[in-house]
C-alpha cells in the first residue's frame, strides 16, 4: 500500500495483493454478520 | 503472455472506466467455470442414471478444458482480455478465503514442514537451473530469471525479478512461456502419477505445492487431485510465495554488485516491497477462525466462497493458455525449463515421500 499525494488531496493506491485481501475480508465481514446467510456449493 | 503481465497494472488502475472494462471477462470467466461444474454434475447424474461406469472428472478439468477450447480454437476476443486477466486477483482472494479451512496450529505444523521442504528445494532447484542455463549456453539474466521462476512461484517471481535484476522484455516473455507450459502439462501428468503411486491427499498436495511452479495452477493441479490435496498445495505454494522478497533480493545484490542493474538501497523496505501481502490476509482470516469468530457454518460459507474464487481461476488458467503463442517463444529456454522442471518434479516427489515416511504425513 502506498500514499501518492496529488495536488492537495492524496490518492491512495492499493497493490493487486492489497485489493484481493480487501476483498476477502470485506466478503468474510458479510458472512459473519449475516449478509450472506449461507453460501452454496 | 501480456495479459499475465499486464494483470498487476490493470488491477491497480482503479478508475470507473477500467472496472467496467473488466466485467466482460470476469462474466466470461463465471460461465467458464459454471460450465465446468455443470458439466461434471450432469455427467455425473447422465451415467448414473444410465448405469453406465464413467470416471467422475472434476470441474477443475471441466473449466479448463473449455477455456483451452476457447483460448487455442476460437481465441479470446480483445473485450474479454482484460477482465480474464483478473484470475490471478480471483486467486489471490481465494487463497484469504481459504484460510478459513486452517487453524493456525495445522498452519504451523503443514507451513513448519513445507517451509523446511521449500528451503531444500528452492537451494537445488537454484543450483540446477543455472547448471542447464551454462550447459544450454542461455543469456545470464534469462538464466537467472528460469531460475527464479522454477524455484519459487512462476511468473509473479519473474515479474518481480525482471524489475530488480534489469532484464530485458525478451528474456522476461522467453521465462514466462516455459513455465507457463510447463505448469499447463504439469496439470495434467502430476494427478496421473499421484493417483498410479498411491499417494495420500498430504502427500500429493505438498508435492503439488512444491514441484508445480505457477500458484494458479499449483492450485489447480492439487484440486484436480482432491479438494482436501487443493487444500495443502495452497499452503505448500503459499511458503513457498513468502520466500519471493528473500531470492529476488539476492539476485538485485548480485546484478548490482556486476554493474548490471541498480543497487539495493533499503533492504528491510525491498523484501516488504517484494513479500506478497496476501499471505497476511490468508493467517488473518485464518486467526479469525482459530479463536472462533465465525460459526460452524460461517466458516463453510467461507470455504464455499474461496471456492467460487478458484472456480474463477481455473477458468482463467485455461483461457489465458496459448500453445500457438507459447510455440513462437523459441525451443531452447523451453528445453532448459522442461529438463530443469522434470529433474525439480523428481526432486520434489522424494522429498515429500521422504517427509511422509520421517513425519508420517
Amino acid at each position: 500500500m502506498a500514499n501518492k499525494p496529488s495536488g492537495n488531496s492524496k490518492q491512495i493506491t492499493l497493490s493487486l495483493d492489497s485489493w484481493a485481501v480487501l476483498l476477502a475480508l470485506i466478503l468474510a465481514a458479510a458472512v459473519r454478520f449475516g449478509v450472506f446467510p449461507k453460501v452454496p456449493w | 503472455m501480456s495479459a499475465s503481465i499486464t494483470v498487476l497494472q490493470a488491477q491497480s488502475d482503479t478508475t470507473p472506466l477500467n472496472i467496467l472494462r473488466l466485467i466482460p471477462g470476469i462474466l466470461l470467466l463465471a460461465a467458464v467455470g459454471y460450465c465446468g461444474k455443470f458439466l461434471e454434475k450432469f455427467i455425473n447424474t447422465y451415467a448414473k442414471s444410465h448405469h453406465w461406469t464413467f470416471p467422475n472428472i472434476e470441474y477443475v478439468l471441466w473449466a479448463i478444458i473449455i477455456g483451452l477450447v476457447i483460448s487455442n480454437l476460437l481465441s479470446v476476443p480483445k473485450i474479454f482480455q482484460a477482465g480474464v486477466a483478473t484470475y490471478e486477483f480471483w486467486l489471490k482472494v481465494g487463497i484469504v478465503l481459504l484460510g478459513s479451512r486452517f487453524v493456525l496450529g495445522d498452519i504451523l505444523k503443514l507451513g513448519g514442514i513445507s517451509l523446511a521442504l521449500v528451503v531444500i528445494e528452492i537451494s537445488l532447484s537454484l543450483m540446477l537451473m543455472h547448471f542447464l542455463g551454462r550447459v544450454f549456453k542461455l543469456s545470464p539474466k534469462l538464466t537467472s530469471l528460469l531460475a527464479v521462476g522454477s524455484s519459487i512461484c512462476g511468473v509473479s517471481a519473474i515479474i518481480a525479478a525482471k524489475g530488480a535484476i534489469d532484464a530485458d522484455d525478451e528474456d522476461s516473455t522467453f521465462a514466462i512461456a516455459a513455465i507457463l507450459a510447463l505448469g499447463a502439462l504439469a496439470l495434467f501428468t502430476f494427478p496421473l502419477i499421484g493417483h498410479s503411486m498411491h499417494l495420500s491427499d498430504v502427500t500429493f498436495g505438498l508435492w503439488s505445492g512444491l514441484g508445480v511452479d505457477n500458484t494458479a495452477e499449483a492450485t489447480a493441479t492439487g484440486a484436480l487431485y482432491s479438494d482436501a490435496a487443493g487444500k495443502i498445495a495452497v499452503l505448500a505454494k503459499t511458503a513457498r510465495n513468502a520466500m519471493i522478497g528473500f531470492v529476488v533480493l539476492a539476485y538485485a545484490i548480485y546484478w548490482a554488485k556486476q554493474g548490471q542493474a541498480a543497487a539495493v538501497e533499503n533492504k528491510a523496505s525491498f523484501l516488504w516491497n517484494k513479500f506478497p501481502k496476501f499471505i497476511l490476509g490468508f493467517l488473518a482470516i485464518s486467526l479469525l477462525v482459530t479463536f472462533h469468530t465465525f460459526s460452524k457454518d460461517q466458516v463453510a460459507s467461507l470455504a464455499n466462497l474461496s471456492r467460487w474464487a478458484f472456480l474463477l481461476t481455473f477458468a482463467g488458467v485455461g483461457l489465458r493458455t496459448n500453445f500457438r503463442e507459447m510455440s513462437k517463444q523459441g525451443i531452447r529456454p523451453f528445453i532448459v525449463g522442461a529438463l530443469g522442471e522434470v529433474l525439480i518434479a523428481a526432486l520434489t516427489f522424494g522429498l515429500v515421500v521422504g517427509a511422509d515416511r520421517i513425519w508420517g504425513l
